[in-house]
């Protein structure tokens, strides 16, 4: 028990020291590096709580997704390597305060709910991969298919958008041109 | 074991405070969608947490974790859309100068 509580604090501390240098590194590419540290220690943090398949997922999802952001960031940014030393924030102190207040009132909760009984044993990797498996198509299809369909959709409405627009003033110097 | 919990639960509400943080001070798109990141990251380790220790039974924990990954899926790509949808018309993805994008 006290090993388990040792690595989910010593990777929660990762999560939340990494999470930290996100906003405080004036270099953005550093900072989608941060992130996907940040959220590979939350994925440790999940296989330190014996939910293997979250975690591996957690890992490789994040791997992908932080490192397209990078890519974005480069091309998206004025300063992305942090050089001029350019101050992108703006109403930091009531940022700070939204900020402490959000985490004091959660972590009040998490001390004063009365969270019922513990549970110490948790099913091994292979029943938590089938009886997940299960659920997802049996119970949670709907909500399952809905997930699917939603990015589907998301993907399309992205693209959508980035296409650029074909005006008819485009068009007609387009015909000029050619 | 409620020591292992109470760990999860308070990092997920460091982590959802450091987004919130994020998500309201900085100028540039790509950097707000950072924080919401964050903030989601934040309900997954309190969402694993409990299910792993109080309902390890029901595996429709471990299903609101993976809509809530999808939610993180939805957002980077809606995101990035918008600004290279932005950067085209604009040159930029600073907020400041998005005052037009106001109803």
């Amino acid at each position: 028990m006290y090993a388990q509580a040792f690595f989910v604090a010593v990777f929660g501390l990762a999560a939340i020291g990494f999470g930290v240098v996100v906003f405080r590194t004036s270099s953005m590419v550093r900072s989608a590096l941060a992130l996907l540290f940040s959220q590979t220690a939350v994925g440790c943090m999940f296989l330190a709580m014996q939910t293997e398949f979250l975690g591996v997922l957690q890992i490789m999802m994040m791997a992908t997704e932080m490192s397209i952001m990078a890519i974005f960031m480069v091309m998206f940014m004025m300063d992305p390597g942090g050089m001029g030393g350019m101050d992108m924030t703006h109403q930091k102190r009531f940022s700070i305060g939204a900020g402490v207040v959000a985490a004091g009132v959660a972590i009040v909760v998490a001390f004063w709910a009365d969270w019922g009984p513990v549970t110490a044993e948790a099913p091994d990797a292979a029943m938590q991969t089938r009886a997940l498996g299960m659920e997802l198509l049996g119970r949670s299809m709907l909500i399952f298919e809905t997930a699917g369909i939603t990015i589907l959709t998301a993907m399309i409405a992205a693209t959508a958008v980035a296409i650029p627009v074909q005006t008819t003033a485009n068009s007609a110097d387009k015909e000029d041109t050619e | 074991m409620t020591l292992v919990l109470i760990v999860a639960l308070v990092t997920g509400a460091i982590l959802c405070g450091i987004g919130v943080y994020g998500a309201l001070s900085q100028t540039n798109l790509v950097m707000i969608m950072m924080g919401v990141e964050l903030i989601l990251a934040g309900a997954l380790v309190n969402l694993v947490a409990f299910w792993r220790f109080l309902h390890p039974e029901s595996y429709s924990g471990q299903m609101f974790v993976l809509v809530v990954m999808t939610v993180m899926a939805v957002e980077m790509a809606v995101g990035f859309g918008v600004a290279i949808a932005r950067f085209r018309a604009k040159g930029s993805v600073e907020m400041e100068e998005a005052g037009d994008l106001k109803g």
